[in-house]
């Protein structure tokens, strides 16, 4: 049991290296020096310039909304093809499932200038819409992926039984299939979500007026340095998804997360 | 439920959206326009005023590369008006047929643009394009970790008494800048024994480098993890120099070279008017000089340094470099045909 | 009365499967127009001639395929595959053991240490970056507590370090998600019975636990390894970008040598080499599933 313990002081080590980078942001926020090179004292500046950016503020609203509506869209086709490949047994399974994960081993500038190409063909603005179909690309495999994991567990004889007892299709998807992949539905939406938000290959290429995302925008500042604002709006998003956690109640949270089969 | 709403919410937020981004288009008084832009060179103040004074909404959108702003306007229909390529670029916008040739009739005040950006050599007589923000490539060091040494040329680059203490900029025709005058070459050679002889230079280079870096480097050489680094003038250079008394940028004594961001129109632009009107405001003098009060940036335009308001810096070298340092510097222009001697030469350095 | 029941059982028989063939309509269709049908458009370029300011004529060429042999490629695509194995090898290791931890557990606490997982990643991939740039610096904390004590001149950027420290970092959480889906799976007294057997921890995991998460660690193993491949912007701004990877090599091709032929030749390789590998561990896959049947 020794094994065990050294086991767990490692993964607990694991946690601090996950959020060191997180800590180090958020301390460099208050940074007086107007670059992380060093550590002069504390202040609230950045902040306040970060309120004060207008253009800031509308990428990450950008981001959002397309992060969004991307990880939905994704869970929801991933939930449908788990569900469907788990109780397909024909033929060509293997090559169906080869298919939806094609386009993780795809390098995203290579599908973004592609995409790019498909989309000035076919005359259709570059905008959120397509900034969501790229996106969708990307983090659909993913989503599918985790979903399937837990949909190729379901027993098969689970949707007989709902129809035996009068349930509509919708009816034995809402009742019987959803609660059941709930850990798995939360999980999809999660790294879709993620996967969106941090994009940054497919909105350079695919991105159009008025469409700029925030990774974008942090990229393209580059040039003339990094500032410390970034770090502050870095530091805010944590806190935001730290005050949702609390919202949405932790208790609710390990319900939706952990409950699983039953 | 709850989800329904919240999809429905989305969709709704996304038709809003894109017709926003779709409309407003016609040759009429226009009331929109769409700039295509590096981060931060044409300042928000800059917008603000041009919204004010001519009630046309701006939409703003920055890129990293000029590459990423070349596949976008190639790619057609993109929707931008106003775009702000470097020198090089303006060429390729000219070869693909990316940008319109401008009306001169429609533009006034050119006459306030510096000599040296009158009639330059990737756009004979300002056919296409109207410099914005210029800057130089030169070197950057720190002081106290040199030892106190001054650094004056591109050799120190290729000193092995610096060795992993040397950065270069990862960007092929920047490298080649200090590659081809190092060996007495221009910046802007075409010739493939030239080239060549600078490829050669690079590989032997490769071992005394710290790396290749283009991002950050001007923290690294803050903090010391770099003595020497190859760097672009401007804004966060001059931010870096400020900031810490042992950081110094030269012009090397081979001559560096300078680099221009203009202001070019889209072919086919949906605001033609409004894209023209907003030319001719950043040709005024007093806006000008916003490049340089608010963006740190050097103007290109002549008469807007007696409307900026710290006189100091149109004699800091990281910003304005005087035209004795820059007499020897080339333009990096478009290398035509040449192209693939650097690019099959970069190559054999980035593998080497 | 018959017929009905017969139909009833017919339909019973053939509705989840006509009903889950629709179900894969959507996935099917977005992979298809999204993904397939733009890398149609890559193969074709990938026999095209580049022209002098980056357009692409019709030309039919091989040039772009052939050029790709030269040795200084292969010595980038060698290097990547190193680095990919490396990177795989070490989330594998790291994730194993942060996912047996996890499912270890009390089960209301797995959620928020899964939650906890992911968090980080909702801050921008390149404050995050420059975030390590700080933390291993000159300037930073570590360099600081060693300037205390004495040892001065503490740096890790760049350096191959911070690379495999940054990859670890970025593809952490992929690597946890499915081994920890498929780890959880596992009975608990399955572990048990070999505790009681006389397993110690490492028999316990050789025999039981490792061959049952089997499929997870393959899954991570294919979400960690392929990416790795695509990397452009860890590589420069934490190893300093002497050694360019493969993900490197294909931007600077379709941007800086505005050569987008070539760097869609340098595509459907990639591609090419990714599908065998995948084919591999599927081929692994069947064979692990086969023993278990056995």
């Amino acid at each position: 049991m020794t094994v065990d313990r050294v086991v767990n002081g490692f993964a607990r080590g694991v946690f601090v290296f996950l959020y060191l980078p997180i800590v180090a942001v958020i301390v460099y926020s208050f940074n007086a020096a107007g670059t992380n090179t060093r550590f002069e004292g504390l202040t609230l500046q950045w902040y306040v310039e970060l309120f004060q950016d207008a253009a800031l503020m509308q990428t990450l609203q950008t981001s959002a909304i397309v992060a969004v509506i991307t990880a939905t869209v994704a869970t929801i086709i991933g939930i449908m093809f788990a569900l469907g490949i788990a109780r397909y047994r024909g033929r060509g399974r293997a090559s169906l499932l080869a298919l939806i994960a094609l386009p993780l081993i795809v390098p995203e500038i290579v599908l973004g200038v592609a995409l790019l190409s498909v989309f000035s063909t076919t005359r259709i603005p570059l905008g959120i819409g397509t900034l969501v179909l790229g996106h969708l690309i990307v983090s659909l495999p993913l989503a599918t992926l985790v979903l399937m994991s837990s949909a190729v567990m379901l027993d098969p004889s689970l949707p007989e039984a709902a129809t035996d007892l009068g349930c509509t299709p919708w009816q034995t998807f809402t009742r019987v299939y959803f609660p059941l992949l709930r850990p798995a539905v939360v999980a999809a939406w999660l790294l879709s979500f993620t996967t969106s938000f941090s994009n940054i290959v497919m909105s350079t290429f695919l991105s159009g007026v008025g469409s700029t995302t925030l990774p974008l925008k942090i990229y393209s500042s580059l040039k003339t340095g990094l500032t410390p604002t970034i770090n502050a709006l870095g530091a805010l998003l944590i806190l935001l998804t730290l005050v949702i956690v609390l919202l949405v109640g932790v208790t609710q949270m390990r319900r939706i997360l952990v409950e699983s089969r039953g | 439920m709850k989800k329904l709403t919240t999809a429905a919410v989305g969709i709704v937020a996304v038709l809003a959206l894109t017709s926003c981004s779709t409309g407003g288009s016609g040759d009429g008084a226009s009331t929109e326009l769409n700039v295509y832009a590096w981060a931060d060179e044409i300042p928000q103040s800059v917008f603000d005023a041009f919204t004010e004074e001519t009630g046309i909404k701006v939409n703003v959108d920055n890129f990293d590369s000029n590459e990423t702003m070349i596949s976008k306007l190639a790619a057609g229909n993109s929707g931008y008006d106003i775009v702000e390529p470097s020198q090089y670029a303006v060429q390729q916008l000219v070869g693909q047929d990316l940008i319109e040739t401008l009306d001169k009739s429609k533009i006034e005040g050119i006459e306030n643009l510096a000599p040296k950006f009158a009639d330059p050599s990737y756009d004979p007589g300002l056919e296409h394009s109207v410099p914005w923000v210029w800057g130089t490539t030169g070197l950057l060091y720190n002081s106290a970790c040199t030892g106190g040494e001054e650094i004056t040329s591109w050799e120190s680059l290729f000193d092995p008494k610096w060795k992993g203490k040397v950065n270069m900029l990862d960007n092929m025709l920047a490298a080649y800048i200090a590659g081809l005058q190092v060996n007495g070459y221009d910046a802007d050679s075409t010739d493939e024994d030239e080239i060549n002889a600078a490829t050669e230079s690079l590989i032997e280079q490769k071992p005394i480098l710290s790396g290749y870096n283009s991002t950050n480097y001007g923290d690294l050489v803050a903090s010391g993890d770099v003595c020497i680094s190859e760097a672009w003038g401007g804004t966060s250079t001059a931010k870096i120099i400020e900031q810490n008394p042992d950081v110094h940028y030269v012009l090397p004594e081979e001559g560096g070279s300078l680099w221009v961001d203009g202001l070019s129109i889209a072919k086919g632009a949906p605001h033609q008017d409004a894209a023209y009107e907003f030319i001719n405001f950043l040709l005024r003098p007093e806006i000008a000089a916003m490049a340089t009060n608010d963006g740190g940036l050097a103007s290109a335009n002549a008469a807007a340094q007696e409307h900026v308001t710290d006189q100091g810096v149109l004699s800091n070298s990281a910003v304005y470099a005087t035209d004795e340092e820059v007499a020897n510097a080339d333009f990096i222009v478009d290398p035509g045909e040449a192209m693939k001697y650097y690019q099959d030469g970069w190559t054999r350095v980035k593998a080497s | 009365m018959t017929s009905t029941t017969r139909a009833i059982q017919l339909g019973r028989k053939e509705r989840p499967k006509r009903g889950s063939l629709l179900l894969l309509v959507p996935g099917i269709a977005s992979v298809v127009l999204l993904g397939i049908l733009p890398l149609f458009i890559v193969a074709r370029n990938s026999f095209a001639v580049a022209d002098n300011y980056g357009g692409i004529t019709d030309g039919l060429t091989f040039d772009n395929y052939a050029k790709l042999l030269d040795p200084v490629y292969s010595k980038t695509l060698f290097y990547s595959l190193g680095l990919g194995v490396l990177n795989t090898v070490v989330c594998l290791v790291v994730g194993y053991i942060t996912s047996y931890y996890i499912v270890s557990r009390p089960p209301n606490r797995q959620g928020f240490l899964l939650l906890l997982v992911i968090i980080p990643f909702w801050t921008d991939f390149l404050v995050r970056t420059f975030a390590w740039i700080t933390i291993l610096g000159s300037g930073g904390p570590i360099a600081g507590v060693l300037g205390v004590f004495g040892v001065a001149g503490f740096s890790l950027i760049p350096s191959n370090v911070a690379v495999v420290l940054g990859l670890l970092y970025s593809f952490l959480p992929t690597a946890i998600f499915p081994i920890y889906a498929s780890m959880r799976s596992i009975d608990p007294s399955l572990k048990e019975a070999a505790t009681d057997l006389g397993c110690g921890w490492w028999g316990v995991h050789r025999r039981v636990i490792l061959p049952l998460t089997g499929p997870g660690i393959l899954g991570a193993a294919l979400l960690t390894f392929i990416p790795t491949m695509g990397v452009f912007v860890i590589p420069v701004l934490l190893g300093g970008g002497k050694d360019p990877l493969v993900g490197n090599l294909i931007v600077t091709l379709y941007t800086e040598f505005r050569n987008q032929p070539m760097g869609a030749a340098a595509s459907m390789v990639l591609l090419l080499l990714m599908l065998i590998s995948m084919v591999l561990v599927g081929l692994g896959l069947k064979r692990s599933s086969a023993k278990k049947g056995a």
